[in-house]
């Protein structure tokens, strides 16, 4: 195996981060994700052709690994109810409520919409690049960043009945569960 | 302020749509930067530098 595959596992590096960041919504599980993911990747070198995209392989490997993951804390929580407030961004820019309301809303966003939007337009991927670097057809790709884009349109300034049945069906919810975790009152 | 009051209220008629959808597009572009920035800045944990440099190292 050749220096560059080091090389050019450094060099992915940041973007990694972004994509796991994006995944888990998560400061410490996206460096733990990450961390595992090149673990995997490099014990799995010498099934990486060189000469052959290695951006796509690494983000692969980093995006398999966190569906195993999920597999297995779905066993004793829901990564979902990840508050917003977990999600990137320092305090700064916490402050700011146009980027709140993003972090919101992306929040609500299925996993896979929610990297393929990150790796699109933040990390200026391709469709074929996006296609390949999480796996699916060139069409799934787009469709999953059309879908990311048309959903956060109508979430941030599209029709306001839509979110406020989300946070609507979110409070009923939270109420729900509160009431059903309350012991029952003696007679 | 929110972002619906930032962004022009929708008209009817392909321009406007267009006008609109550039908009949020721009918005969107620039509301990720600020979130992932960041993190694409910060140095990479030296753990992490190290285990492939061991790797590096061994696989020589």
């Amino acid at each position: 195996m050749t220096n560059s595959f080091h090389d050019e596992m450094i060099a992915i590096l940041p973007r990694l981060r972004v994509q796991a960041l994006s995944l888990t919504r998560n400061r410490a599980a996206a460096d733990d994700l990450v961390q595992d993911a090149v673990c995997n990747a490099l014990a799995a070198q010498h099934s990486f052709t060189p000469g052959t995209n290695f951006s796509a392989w690494m983000h692969r490997i980093l995006r398999n690994r966190f569906i195993s993951d999920l597999r297995k804390k779905r066993e004793t929580g829901n990564i979902e109810d990840v508050p917003a407030s977990a999600m990137a961004g320092s305090g700064a820019h916490e402050e700011r409520l146009v980027v709140k309301e993003l972090v919101e809303a992306m929040n609500r966003l299925p996993a896979d919409q929610r990297e393929a939007l990150v790796l699109v337009v933040m990390q200026g991927m391709s469709y074929d690049e996006l296609a390949a670097a999480t796996g699916c057809a060139v069409g799934t790709a787009k469709s999953r960043v059309f879908r990311a884009r048309r959903q956060l349109a109508t979430w941030l300034y599209g029709e306001e009945r839509d979110i406020s049945t989300v946070e609507l069906r979110g409070a009923v919810q939270r109420l729900r569960s509160r009431m059903e975790a309350r012991p029952a009152a003696s007679v | 302020m929110a972002l619906k009051d930032k962004c022009p209220p929708r008209q009817p008629g392909k321009k406007s749509i267009n006008r609109s959808d550039d908009a949020f597009e721009l918005w969107l572009k620039r509301g990720l930067h600020q979130l992932f920035d960041d993190v694409t800045k910060e140095p990479v944990p030296e753990e992490l530098l190290r285990l492939i440099e061991e790797d590096r190292k061994r696989t020589k």
